[in-house]
């Protein structure tokens, strides 16, 4: 979208006669690079020069997405002529070094503008083509080669969506890409990845976000006993506990949440422990409140724990079916801590505490 | 977004911290007479999205009749494709953002029946255009011919659909049931199943919702309580964890908190006082350009994504929209949906 984080300055000295000439002179220059590429597209030119012209144009203004719909156009074009080659040998070859070229291409742009929909969009259109056109080995390759690129699209940002959707994409590819003897799933390697993103910056909510969502995969493909469930689920409880020394962090305690979820019986049906008993749910819960209490210390101003120990013990409730007076004396007692802490949402803790009347 | 009515009091002579309406108006109206700065020219394939966020904010600044009506609609009808959808620009590719654009701006105008003039095709050739854009399978929407795929072409549909009364062209439970799959753990939605929570999304998610009349499918605690965790301690919202406030989040933040009645889970004053702090205005004095002089800023207008950040119209109607929502003086209602 135009214009996130530009500051602002005044071009009330700058624009000087000479300057106003010079952007002029711009403007004239980038309109008949428009016309002519939009000039040739008409004509139906195809050809490696209005490739160029339109490489050009994109380098000025990659948000401008007709023109990428317009080199979808000639790539297509280019592709069916190199198929008409004489041999099958060399036709591979050049849609192959066509579609590398191109990927190229591609780099300084992503580098340069990451967050743009249209580049990211583009390329992951290349690389379908690649699988449609080439021999599973050589489109196998051009696949591997994107995880590369977007793990240092994801260093350079470890939070763009844009990269996280990308990997996504990325992995669903390869894992259909892959050869049928090994036929195997990417999870546990994609698992250590989320680890490592994690362990780079305990904040970052998207790789815990997809963790969350390999766990499950991870489970699911090994069909998981409900015991190997559990020892995954306690694993998960012992690494966010260690993580959560620093409890001002919003990002864990999202994932926190995510984590309770399994003890809710409305939801945890999707989650990583579908099987608990109600009691064995309840024993968690317990052992949950008591853990987090215990970060309260030197940490008293801190509203997210006393959040989670309300969520938990209304939790409990749910399973049980009601609340003990002396649990809701609890969670008045720390909502009464919440509102002084936290009146931005105020409006949030008296409704809530509405409900608990 | 579409407007509702309410009456509104315009504030007399700007003072340092108002909203400064007729600055905004000025700055809206200017913006097609910039055709000698580059910008202009490399902001061509957003024309009709900025035609549409332009009008909006106009409207909602209560100075409705600012832009010219009958060039505005010349200039939305010159963009439709033989394919019956809309591009940016004419002589641009259709697609379904700047189609939904479209429609938004022919319906604010009350000149959908234009589409029915001889040659347009009518409104059902546009809404075939939209129409066979949903993604049979999983009845998600893609942009255009080329594939991809987002819950905000999935929202844009519907919107562009129910406001041309044929919903019915489409699979509503089906996308219905898409968006489901794109909710998570924290009761907010991501921009296809499996991905990241993300207010952009949940505005988009929640919006189809509410058009297909199937809010009741929606954690309104647990999201709510997400929502409002959007608010940093500067009063402005962010789009995800651990990031910055932009001024377009009051709006899919805001809106995504109104259509599930949690909007007073935020703290409006904060909000509102942020918003008008993103605000250009007359009063500021900013860096120039190449020196270390600050000047005061001759032109004034517009809000940026920040404060001192530059203008820009999108961010402009997404902030006066979150206004509206606060219902803050001097800016018409709007409906969150």
């Amino acid at each position: 979208m135009s214009g996130h984080g530009i500051p602002r300055y005044s071009s009330a000295g700058e624009k000087s006669q000479e300057a106003r000439q010079q952007e002029l002179r711009k403007i004239e220059k980038y309109r008949a690079l428009d016309q002519l590429v939009h000039d040739k597209i008409t004509a139906h030119e195809y050809t490696s020069e209005t490739l160029q012209k339109i490489s050009e144009l994109l380098s000025d203004n990659p948000e401008y997405y007709t023109v990428w719909n317009y080199r979808r156009r000639v790539l297509r074009d280019q592709f069916s002529q190199a198929a008409s080659s004489d041999s099958n040998e060399t036709a591979t070859d050049k849609v192959a070094s066509l579609i590398k070229n191109d990927l190229l291409f591609l780099i300084p742009l992503l580098r340069s503008f990451p967050k743009c929909y249209w580049i990211w969009n583009y390329r992951l259109w290349l690389l379908d083509e690649a699988k449609h056109l080439l021999p599973l080995p050589v489109a196998r390759k051009f696949w591997q080669e994107e995880l590369a690129l977007v793990g240092k699209m994801l260093n350079l940002d470890s939070r763009n969506f844009h990269g996280w959707g990308y990997r996504h994409f990325v992995v669903e590819s390869l894992e259909k890409l892959a050869p049928e003897e090994s036929g195997q799933s990417m999870a546990p390697e994609e698992f250590e990845y989320a680890k490592k993103m994690i362990s780079t910056n305990l904040s970052n909510f998207s790789a815990w976000h997809y963790r969350t969502k390999l766990i499950q995969r991870l489970l699911n493909e090994k069909s998981a006993s409900n015991k190997e469930r559990k020892e995954m689920l306690d694993g998960e409880l012992e690494l966010i506990h260690n993580a959560l020394i620093d409890p001002y962090d919003q990002s864990l305690w999202f994932y926190h949440q995510n984590l309770m979820c399994t003890f809710d019986p409305s939801v945890s049906d999707q989650t990583m422990a579908p099987n608990l008993t109600d009691s064995e749910r309840l024993e968690y819960i317990r052992q949950e409140i008591e853990a987090i209490q215990e970060m309260l210390d030197g940490a008293e101003d801190c509203k997210y724990i006393y959040q989670a120990l309300i969520d938990c013990t209304v939790l409990a409730a749910k399973i049980q079916g009601s609340m003990t007076s002396e649990d809701k004396g609890n969670v008045l007692g720390w909502l009464a801590e919440i509102k002084k802490l936290d009146p931005l949402r105020r409006g949030r803790w008296v409704d809530f505490e509405m409900t608990m009347s | 977004m579409t407007l509702a009515s309410s009456p509104s009091r315009t504030p007399t002579g700007p003072q340092p911290g108002d909203l400064y309406v007729q600055k905004h108006v000025d700055y809206i109206k200017n913006l097609d007479s910039r055709r000698d700065e580059l910008e202009y020219w490399l902001t061509e394939h957003l024309r009709l999205n900025g035609v549409y966020w332009g009008l909006t904010a106009l409207h909602l600044l209560g100075h409705p009749g600012a832009l010219p009506r009958d060039k505005t609609i010349d200039f939305i009808l010159s963009c439709q494709q033989d394919n019956g959808g809309f591009a940016a620009a004419p002589g641009h590719d259709a697609h379904m953002l700047y189609t939904v654009s479209a429609v938004q701006i022919l319906v604010t105008l009350d000149a959908v029946d234009e589409l029915e003039k001889p040659g347009r095709g009518g409104k059902h050739k546009l809404g075939s255009f939209i129409a066979g854009l949903q993604d049979k399978e999983t009845g998600t929407f893609m942009g255009d011919e080329w594939g991809e795929r987002d819950t905000r072409f999935l929202y844009g549909a519907l919107n562009a659909l129910s406001l041309l009364g044929l919903l019915d062209l489409v699979d509503v439970p089906k996308a219905v049931s898409y968006i489901q799959k794109c909710e998570n753990f924290d009761g907010a939605y991501g921009i296809r199943p499996g991905a990241e929570s993300h207010a952009g999304q949940v505005f988009t998610c929640v919006g189809a919702l509410a058009i297909a009349g199937r809010l009741d499918l929606v954690n309104r605690d647990r999201l709510g309580g997400w929502l409002s965790e959007r608010q940093l301690e500067n009063g402005g919202l962010n789009g995800r964890p651990e990031k910055l406030a932009d001024s377009c989040y009051s709006w899919w933040v805001g809106a995504s908190l109104a259509m599930i009645d949690r909007l007073h889970w935020v703290d409006s004053d904060r909000l509102a006082a942020f918003i008008l702090k993103c605000q250009v205005s007359p009063f500021d004095t900013i860096p120039t350009l190449g020196t270390t002089n600050a000047v005061q800023d001759p032109e004034g207008g517009g809000f940026g994504d920040r404060p001192d950040n530059m203008a820009d119209v999108f961010h402009t109607v997404f902030s006066v929209a979150g206004l509206s929502l606060l219902k803050f003086d001097g800016v018409l209602e709007v409906d969150p949906v």
